[in-house]
């Protein structure tokens, strides 16, 4: 894997990090909402982002080898919407959100 | 029977394990589509935008809007911090539908990283199954 093809990966997992959280804030928010149409769109773009460059990743990688790297976004996801969006997150949830993302760093470096 | 189709389709756990289904095929397609693109040179080649030739990236763009939709009436009921590790369901599957579709092989060391991905998704799945069988 070449430096540029892990900014790649990285940058990919940011925008599909914060595509979620702005998608979460849209559809708590009435539809008729403003906000709705703000967070919506924001999520909608962030998301078609991180999607093409997966796709342009998937030339490269195998698609079982790749697709895991975001799996790394479970605890990092888990983490900002206790912050952010103050969902409740317990032990248990943080020992399940920690043992995938663990699951899925195994599976990369295979 | 009709009702019960529309209280199914209605329910958020259901639309949870449709958009799962629906990331694993669409992941499918898009591996083969995106083999199948003709290569741009490496300036732009990184942009993807060449797998759009392929009716297969098409098929998995189609999908794609599928979970999409089904994961933002997800959003709507589920918290974050509960759907999102659930979701992760798809670790395992799109490994299975790698090996099982498109010949990749999985290594031993994979197969453990799973059954760990496999471990996490039921221990934040058991306290939301005894909270469904209470309701």
């Amino acid at each position: 894997m070449t430096p540029f093809s892990a900014l790649l990966i990285f940058v990919a997992l940011v925008l599909f990090v914060v595509a979620q959280l702005f998608l979460k804030h849209a559809m708590e928010s009435d539809l008729r909402n403003p906000r709705f149409t703000r967070f919506f769109g924001a999520g909608l773009a962030t998301m078609t982002a991180s999607f093409f460059i997966t796709l342009g990743l998937l030339q490269d990688f195998d698609l079982s080898y790749l697709y895991p790297f975001q799996g790394l976004s479970v605890v990092i996801i888990s983490i900002l919407a206790a912050i952010i969006l103050r969902e409740k997150l317990t032990p248990r949830l943080f020992l399940g959100a920690a043992l995938i993302s663990g699951g899925v760093v195994l599976v990369s470096l295979s | 029977m009709i009702q019960k189709a529309k209280e199914l389709l209605l329910n958020p756990w259901f639309q949870l394990a449709l958009s799962v289904l629906f990331v694993t095929t669409s992941e499918v397609f898009l591996k083969r589509g995106a083999v199948e693109a003709p290569r741009l040179p490496e300036q732009v080649n990184w942009t993807g935008v060449s797998g759009l030739a392929s009716l297969n990236v098409w098929y998995g763009i189609l999908f794609v809007i599928a979970s999409f939709v089904s994961w933002l009436y997800v959003l709507r009921f589920i918290p974050l911090t509960i759907a999102f590790p659930l979701s992760n369901f798809v670790h395992v599957l799109i490994p299975l539908a790698s090996w099982f579709c498109l010949d990749e092989i999985i290594s031993t060391q994979r197969w453990c990283g799973i059954a760990l991905v496999l471990i996490g998704v039921l221990i934040v799945a058991k306290p939301v199954a005894r909270m469904e069988e209470k309701l």
